[in-house]
């Protein structure tokens, strides 16, 4: 539905996007992660029509995302990353304008999300607050039905359960068959709706990844918390990577080697178990941070 | 062109036109009403007037005052209109693309089908539409105030009336033309702005160069505002259909390139 070959666009100042290539199949939740300023917003905008690559080419639903630009939009719902509105309107009115534009029915669908998204569109959009601002450009993008949704980090100012809500609405578009493209900072909104994802770094691609694969390279970190010390002790002496003991605590750091962890564990009583699924986020740190692009 | 977006651009900006219509109707009315008590101390006027150098009477159109016709065409259509209406087209023109550009709100109207030129064609059709209703405020107004309050011995006919107007609007046809291609053309809203107004402003200084000095008359032929001479439409000494099809010509030109331009270029949103 959306691919992407040897897009480059270098900026005056040096920055840009250089080589990106990926493609997005029909169906499919991608996921586009990367540090600030890397080059996620630039590569959307090459998709949206905005830019003319100066190398390479893209293309939407087969259809050029520059020389066929207003096509390819067709079968698009965007939000855009900084999402700006016209001036003196309210939300109504805009997503009366915007629905006149996609030139398809949405009535239904629109109340529909935004009595999902829990906001009241008559406010004049200069009184929203961030939050609600966002939920306007999302009942815009979602409003329509289009083939294919490009998501400039959605999420982006909605409280925690507005995240939740909108991570259950892509899930539900997905099993519609739609495809997605989202660019995100947040790794938990990545690792329960994606397929794939791609980290682009001083804008070049560092790795294309099945998400699956990704969470099997997960380790994820328990704290045990047992209920007396020789348990602690013979615990220690377990094949298990222990990380740290503190008192009764033990912190063991598993990599897919549950059943050895369950079974070992089995033998000692437990008296709290506690996880932390920040691993795979480290997995995307280690991209971040590394100096050199892994080839 | 696109109704819908066309709905909310005319709603958006529809106070802006009638406050600008509203603005230049009234002040119609008013010099309008003013005439009468002109024209009858016209001998005092003239002999104040005579301090001034003529060249600088003939600058302002202030040589004859005899009729309806040339004071309105002096006092207003050589004057406060050409203000009125430069700052409407040149800040309209820049509002309707390079101020959405700049502050990003065109992504939102590059979101849909609507491809890039439809989206032009719309903004220049407000920016058209707008220009008409003022335009149209200031001839109701005008005329209508003419009825009422000239003597018929005075007035202007309705005919010389109009064609004042008409050329008048296709003057900031063009302006407006030149200015929302500047608009098309700058991605900083300031800088279109600084393009617009500067040319603009550029042309009325030529223009009244021209006519204040006349070694410098030659200047005049550099300025597209030498092209509206309201007085000598009113005396009739002017080939309106000939100044008419120069100005709709040039501001179509412009028309068609802020097309194209906007069209073709990379735009940072
Ligand atoms: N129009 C432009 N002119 C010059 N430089 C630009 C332009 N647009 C983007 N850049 C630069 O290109 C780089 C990539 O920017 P981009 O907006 O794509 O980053 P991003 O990955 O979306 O970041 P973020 O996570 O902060 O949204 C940045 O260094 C930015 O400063
Ligand atoms: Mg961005």
């Amino acid at each position: 539905m959306i691919t992407i070959h040897n897009l480059t666009r270098q900026f005056s100042n040096g920055k840009g996007i250089f080589d990106v290539s990926f493609d997005v199949k029909k169906g499919e939740v991608f996921g586009f992660l990367g540090p600030n300023g890397s080059g996620k917003s630039t590569t959307i905008r090459h998709l949206m029509g905005y830019m003319k690559p100066q190398k390479g080419r893209a293309t939407v639903f087969d259809y050029d995302s520059w020389t066929e630009q207003a096509k390819a939009r067709e079968h698009v719902g965007y939000l855009p990353g900084e999402i700006a509105f016209l001036d003196g309107m309210n939300g109504t009115e805009f997503l009366d304008m915007i629905a006149g534009m996609q030139g398809k029915k949405v009535k239904e669908k629109r109340s529909e999300l935004i009595h999902l998204l829990q906001f009241d569109p008559k406010t004049p959009i200069r009184k929203m607050s961030k939050g609600m601002k966002q939920k306007v450009g999302i009942v815009a993008t979602f409003m329509h039905d289009p083939d294919i949704y490009i998501l400039d980090e959605p999420t982006s100012g909605l409280d925690p359960l507005m995240q939740r809500v909108f991570i259950e609405l892509v899930l539900k578009e997905k099993e519609k068959g739609k495809t997605f493209l989202m660019s995100s900072h947040s790794f938990s909104e990545i690792e329960r709706t994606c397929d794939r994802a791609a980290i682009i770094k001083d804008g070049r691609i560092v790795t294309v990844k099945d998400i699956h694969e990704l969470q099997s390279m997960q380790r994820k970190i328990f704290d045990i918390t047992l209920h007396n010390l020789e348990d602690v002790e013979a615990l220690k002496s377990s094949s298990l990577s222990i990380e740290k003991v503190d008192g009764n605590m033990v912190r063991i750091e598993v990599q897919g080697n549950y059943d050895e962890f369950f079974k070992e564990l089995a033998n000692y009583h437990v008296k709290n178990v506690s996880a932390t699924n920040q691993s795979l986020e480290q997995i995307f740190m280690d991209y971040y941070n590394a100096e050199e692009v892994p080839r | 062109m696109s109704p819908s977006l066309y709905k909310q651009m005319m709603k958006s900006n529809f106070k802006s036109i009638m406050s600008f219509g509203m603005a230049s109707a009234v002040y119609v009315i008013l010099m309008t009403s003013l005439f009468p008590m002109i024209s009858d101390n016209i001998d005092k006027i003239q002999e104040l007037t005579e301090i001034y150098p003529d060249s600088l009477m003939k600058a302002f159109g202030l040589e004859s005052f005899g009729t309806y016709g040339e004071f309105i065409s002096a006092e207003y259509y050589g004057l406060f209109f050409l203000f009125i209406l430069g700052i409407f087209s040149v800040m309209t023109a820049i509002q309707l693309i390079a101020k959405l550009v700049d502050r990003g709100s065109m992504a939102y109207l590059l979101s849909t089908k609507v491809s890039r030129a439809q989206v032009a064609i719309t903004q220049i059709s407000v920016l058209i539409t707008g220009l008409i209703i003022i335009i149209f405020l200031n001839f109701a107004g005008g005329y209508a105030a003419g009825e009422l309050l000239i003597d018929d011995q005075y007035a202007i006919a309705m005919g010389d009336f109009f064609q004042i107007n008409f050329v008048g609007f296709l003057l900031f046809f063009a302006v407006g033309g030149y200015s929302i291609l500047f608009s098309s053309l700058f991605n900083d809203e300031k800088m279109a702005f600084a393009a617009a107004g500067g040319v603009t402003f550029l042309f009325y200084a030529l223009d009244m160069a021209g006519k204040i000095v006349s070694d410098l008359e030659w200047l005049r032929n550099l300025s597209i505002f030498s092209l509206y001479e309201p007085a000598k439409i009113a005396k009739g000494d002017v080939n309106v259909v000939l100044v008419s099809l120069i100005l709709f010509g040039l501001g179509l030109l412009m028309y068609i390139a802020t097309v194209l331009v906007f069209r073709r270029r990379n735009l940072p949103l």
